[in-house]
């Protein structure tokens, strides 16, 4: 590896509106070398690269390309100076093919459309990174980990010489991931410098020759390889903070043992949901969650968990099945008829599915209840004075920073607003809880805060079934661990069974 | 025989208006925008191009001014929607009002109440010498300099966005700004173009009505036309080569209409007028399962 | 803590009213360049646009007179506005409504029915009229996603001929007049004036309250709410999509169904085609603008329609005395908006 530096950025600065997001930050990356940017959520990672591909101006800084000062307004100028991202979400146009997405921007040929010609030259460049991908099929058909593919291959495509690559595993399993590195190791080869953002120390730990560490808008430090270890990136990533860390930086909470209930709170039969083009849908799924217990459900995002909790709430999507509550079947119920039975939802997106941003708290702590007695006058008008009194309630029992329950909820810290989320789950006493995601992006302690309501609620007999991304919280907290591939739940674990490779195995289907 | 003739040629002349405004919502809808201001562009434009072409007796005039009062209420709309990120249908909306408005004051203020209604100067006729004979096709093109150029339009419009490089680039834009974005597109730029361009199309529809088709000017000359056209761009699915014959379909049904009411005998001709309008929603019904829209019309693009 | 309570409640309350100074200032000022241009003079001009509604009792009754149906119209516009949908309808249905109206009030005549059945029924009629027509665009959206925008201008042509319809149908034309009208209504089924305000103000006031606690204090109302808020959190809980915008259609067409029965039966007495427009324009284009301004808050409503009609009374004076053609403040009433739409994104003050 070269030590000649690439690419430089000098005593950058970028403020949105009050929240500063970049501090004078210096970095720079050696040719040839593949770069970690390590940092946790909000850390200005993106950022920073954001502002190197031109999608972002810098308030104050100096970008330095080989030594030589240049001006990046936008991606335009990036691309033509060898600069090339591939950014978290994907950046392809879902109804154009991967040759028309890789063509797509080019300065040469703009009055024709060369599509076959190009479509040669596409396919030798793929294969010369151990890449294979169909090259006229509509992009939105194919698969996260191909569609990454199609990104890095436009890149070069461009001549880039630096490719950046934003949080590249978000959507890959395991075996992807080595693939991944494999294809990185080979662009080096071909003179390639790469810089991978990750908030992920392992994937730091095996892709990088070396990492920087940046935390709230600063730079840490810099470690080459020899020196990295998890120690020293966990205190560079968080030194400061008060938390009880334990080997994955997770809060420590206690599962009491308590007696589960005889019979079932809920008994799933044999349900399942249509497949389409965006999920595989739910084939033959069956289980049981008791009283007095928390069942997580472990996959890797897109492998139907979400038309589970879905189902869970809304029978009637479910094609074939049947869904028990208190040994009542619910199959074709409308939502709130199920609330009624004992259910409630917390849902998986909070702002998007969860929570009327522009309504006050009480008016989002009425939704899902506004159809219930209590909280109606004649059928027809609403009780606002029980709906304060009841948010009110939340807002205390579950610590909301708040001054009021008349401020709009967007207002809110994300944190607060899942506790509302939550604390509108248990306005009334329900029998059983599906949660997904619940601690999706939250600090720590409101983590810690949610996980304690969650054993609370199991200690007082309530079922949760707790669909949840990340496993190491899902063994931390659960009775039993369910897992779902490709639509099929592939077994269940119970707790003293827990073993971390074993169900990740299962969750990406081996 | 001579009534099939008759009727492609009165039909083509009335393609040509709502196959134009269609196509200028299609171009600026490939780039996201969706305008539904036809309405008032058209009648804005209407008024302002037969003023020009009566005052100048120069038919040639009095369709640039239609183009170019339409191309400003293109730059108004892609202006105040990408800089104050205004909804496009309240912006639109207000547009058409915007629009009539002003059409009926140019043009009582320039022309205002007269004994006899003034006339506009005649557009040219082309004929070419074989086709001139052929029955049938020959309503096709026995047609004034309008309807050629709406043939023009369509073709390079066609050709624009599936057969270029820059098409496909400008089609991205509407499916998805960010991609464009990354790739070195210049999202806003090429959206204030189609919206200018798309609107000057739209603006000599409008002026079409008074100087070729009734001669002159009066209000609410365009009967809902620019609304419609809102319809056909959706129907064509936002393609060009299926605007135009969305034009012909809707222009036929006109046309129709017309004829049935002169026979109408006991049903009240009334309800032969209301076909257009309701033959629009059966066709949007029939049609709602084969439509795709430009996946992210309607909103404003930023990159923060 | 007190005085920082008042400040904050009184910062957004500045704020929100000087975006509509701002916006009215402007619109005033490219009011005036151009009477200016036409030669008029700027300050009689301002002075007779603004002043005319409160100078006699002739001009405010004129006002009261337009401000009733304009209520209704924006109602109309407002309510499907509140789950982002555009009801440009309002004009058919108001046309639909006094229509139906009429057909009943005339075909029911020869049973010389009091005034104490006729009335309701004929207002019934129009309320469902309105509603009914407004509820094809709502169901059109709602089962086959046809944009509401289309299909109510749609109807709005299907109603407009709807009206040349009956107003010219041998049965209940009248043969003495040239344009299409009717034979007038029987006395039992009109509605009095009361001094020289037109005593369908009071269901224009039922109105208000109608909608106020709909929205505030039903559960209807917190449905439509919450759709407006977010579509997919209230969908997640258990609102109905499809319902609710039919809901709304149904709704907002009935209001201005029932705005057009009353205009037939205080105002006019007769079906007149044309009758649901003021200085030439529709009271449905009026009911949209007035929407936009108060940005679809039922509650502004009232006030909102009652400035505008202001507007609307100078307009006529303008045109009467001083030659100015209508269409200028029309002109000024659309860039009102537009400035009040663009400088509230600018400056968006919420909660």
């Amino acid at each position: 590896m070269n030590k000649e530096i690439f690419v430089e950025l000098r005593n950058v600065r970028k403020v949105f509106g009050e929240v500063v997001a970049l501090h004078d930050v210096n970095f720079s990356v050696r040719k040839g070398e593949i770069r970690g940017l390590l940092g946790e959520n909000g850390a200005g990672k993106s950022t920073l690269m954001n502002i190197l591909y031109g999608l972002y101006r810098p308030d104050k800084g100096q970008i330095f390309i080989e030594g030589k000062e240049v001006k990046i307004r936008s991606p335009f100028d990036s691309i033509k100076l060898g600069i090339g991202m591939v950014h978290q979400v994907s950046t392809l146009v879902p109804e154009f093919t991967a040759v028309e997405n890789i063509m797509l921007g080019t300065p040469e040929d703009k009055l024709t459309l060369p599509l076959k010609k190009e479509s040669k030259r596409i396919k030798k460049m793929a294969e010369d990174l151990g890449f294979e991908f169909p090259l006229n099929v509509k992009v939105r058909e194919l698969p996260a980990g191909v569609k990454q593919k199609i990104e890095i291959v436009r890149a070069l495509y461009r001549g880039a010489k630096l490719l950046i690559l934003d949080e590249p595993t978000t959507s890959l399993v395991e075996a992807e991931f080595q693939q991944l590195l494999k294809s990185l190791k080979m662009l080096v080869k071909k003179g390639v410098t790469v810089i991978f953002i990750t908030h992920k120390i392992r994937e730091v730990m095996d892709a990088c020759d070396s990492v920087t560490v940046l935390r709230r808008g600063k730079v840490q430090g810099t470690l080459e390889r020899e020196k990295m270890s998890k120690e020293s990136l966990v205190k560079l990533m968080f030194m400061e903070k008060e938390i009880k860390v334990n080997e994955s930086a997770l809060p420590k909470v206690e599962l009491p043992e308590i007696e589960k209930s005889k019979e079932p709170v809920c008994v799933v039969k044999n349900i399942e949901v249509e497949a389409s083009e965006k999920t595989p849908g739910l084939k033959n799924v069956s289980f049981e969650v008791y009283g007095g217990e928390i069942f997580g459900v472990a996959s890797v995002s897109g492998n139907g968990e979400k038309e589970l909790a879905e189902a869970m709430i809304k029978p009637s999507i479910l094609k074939s099945g049947d869904i028990i509550i208190n040994g009542e079947s619910v199959n074709g119920l409308p939502t709130l008829k199920v609330f009624s039975k004992g259910v409630f939802y917390t849902p998986e997106d909070r702002i998007k599915e969860g929570i009327l941003p522009d309504g006050s708290i009480k008016e989002n702590v009425l939704l899902g209840h506004h159809a219930e007695e209590r909280f109606l006058k004649r059928n027809v008008f609403i009780d606002w004075e029980e709906v304060k009194k009841v948010s009110e309630r939340v807002v205390k029992d579950y610590n909301v920073f708040t001054p009021n329950v008349e401020i709009a909820i967007r207002k809110l810290s994300g944190g607060n607003i899942q506790k509302v989320i939550i604390g509108r789950a248990f306005v009334n006493p329900i029998d059983f809880l599906v949660t997904h995601n619940p601690t999706s992006g939250l600090d720590i302690s409101t983590v810690e805060f949610i996980f304690e309501k969650l054993v609370e609620i199991r200690s007082k007999g309530g079922a949760i079934l707790w669909i949840n991304e990340d496993l190491d919280e899902l063994m931390i907290l659960s009775d039993r661990i369910g897992v779902i591939h490709k639509g099929e739940l592939k077994g269940i674990f119970n707790r003293d069974e827990f073993d971390k490779y074993k169900i990740g195995l299962l969750m990406i289907g081996g | 025989m001579e009534f099939l003739n008759n009727f492609v040629t009165q039909t083509m002349v009335y393609t040509t208006v709502y196959t134009l405004v269609a196509l200028g919502i299609v171009i600026a809808g490939r780039t996201g925008i969706f305008n539904v201001s036809g309405e008032g562009v058209m009648l804005a434009a209407a008024s302002s191009g037969f003023i020009t072409a009566y005052l100048t007796g120069n038919w040639f005039l009095g369709f640039l001014v239609g183009a170019l009062m339409g191309a400003a209420f293109g730059l108004m709309l892609a202006f105040i929607h990408e800089t104050f990120k205004v909804n496009q249908f309240i912006l639109g909306i207000s547009l058409v009002i915007l629009g009539g408005g002003l059409s009926d004051l140019i043009y009582k203020i320039v022309i205002g109440v007269r004994l006899s209604a003034p006339e506009a100067p005649p557009t040219p006729v082309v004929r070419i010498p074989v086709i001139s004979n052929i029955p049938i096709i020959s309503g096709f093109f026995n047609q004034d300099v309008i309807v050629y150029f709406m043939y023009a339009a369509t073709i390079v419009a066609y050709w624009f966005f599936y057969k270029t490089k820059i098409g496909l680039e400008t089609r991205a834009i509407g499916e998805n700004p960010k991609a464009a974005d990354v790739v070195g597109v210049n999202v806003v730029g090429r959206r204030y173009l189609a919206t200018i361009i798309g609107s000057a199309l739209i603006g000599v529809a409008g002026a079409y009505l008074p100087i070729a088709i009734t001669g002159t000017y009066s209000p609410d000359i365009s009967a809902g036309r620019g609304f419609m056209a809102i319809g056909i761009a959706i129907f064509a699915s936002w393609k060009p080569q299926r605007a135009i014959l969305g034009g012909f379909l809707f222009a036929a049904i006109e046309v129709i209409s017309y004829q049935l009411q002169l026979i109408s005998g006991n049903i009240p001709y009334q309800f032969f007028l209301m076909l257009p309008f309701v033959s629009v929603l059966i066709i949007m019904m029939i049609f709602r399962k084969q439509v795709e829209f430009p996946a992210s019309v309607g909103k404003p693009y930023s990159r923060e | 803590m007190a005085e920082k309570k008042d400040k904050k409640v009184l910062g957004p309350f500045l704020r929100n009213i000087s975006v509509y100074l701002i916006a009215i200032l402007l619109a005033f000022a490219v009011f005036s360049v151009l009477v200016a241009l036409m030669g008029f003079d700027i300050f009689r001009a301002l002075r007779t646009l603004t002043t005319t509604s409160f100078k006699s009792a002739f001009g405010f009754q004129e006002t009261i007179k337009k401000t009733i149906p304009l209520i209704f119209t924006t109602y109309a516009f407002t309510i499907p506005f509140m789950i982002k949908f555009f009801n440009i309808g309002g004009w058919g249905q108001m046309l639909m409504g006094g229509t139906v109206a009429t057909v009943v009030g005339l075909s029911l005549a020869p049973l010389n029915l009091p005034a104490v059945v006729l009335v309701p029924l004929l207002l019934i009629s129009g309320i469902l009229a309105g509603g009914l027509f407004a509820l094809i665009a709502g169901y059109l959206k709602a089962k086959y996603d046809i944009n509401p925008i289309i299909s109510t201008i749609m109807l709005n042509f299907v109603a407009a001929l709807f009206v040349n319809f009956i107003a010219t149908a041998p049965r209940f034309k009248d043969p003495l007049e040239g344009h299409p009208i009717t034979i007038p209504l029987p006395k039992s089924a009109t509605l009095p004036f009361i001094g020289g305000i037109p005593s369908s103000i009071i269901f224009a006031i039922l109105a208000i309250i109608f909608v106020y606690i709909l929205i505030k204090k039903t559960r209807l109302g917190y449905e439509i709410t919450a759709v407006g808020y977010n579509l997919f959190a209230a969908q997640t809980y258990g609102i109905n999509f499809a319902k609710t915008i039919m809901v709304t259609f149904l709704i907002g067409g009935s209001l201005a169904g029932l705005g057009g029965a009353l205009e037939i039966m205080t105002i006019h007495g007769k079906l007149i085609e044309g009758f649901a427009k003021t200085s030439g324009a529709q009271y449905g284009i009026f009911g949209i603008l007035t929407s936009l301004i108060v940005a679809g808050d039922p509650i502004g409503v009232p006030i909102a329609a009652f400035l505008m009609s202001v507007l609307l009374v100078g307009a006529d004076a303008l045109q009467r005395t001083m030659q100015i053609p209508v269409e200028l403040v029309f002109l000024s009433q659309a860039l009102i908006v537009l400035f009040i739409v663009v400088i509230r994104k600018k400056f968006s003050v919420r909660r």
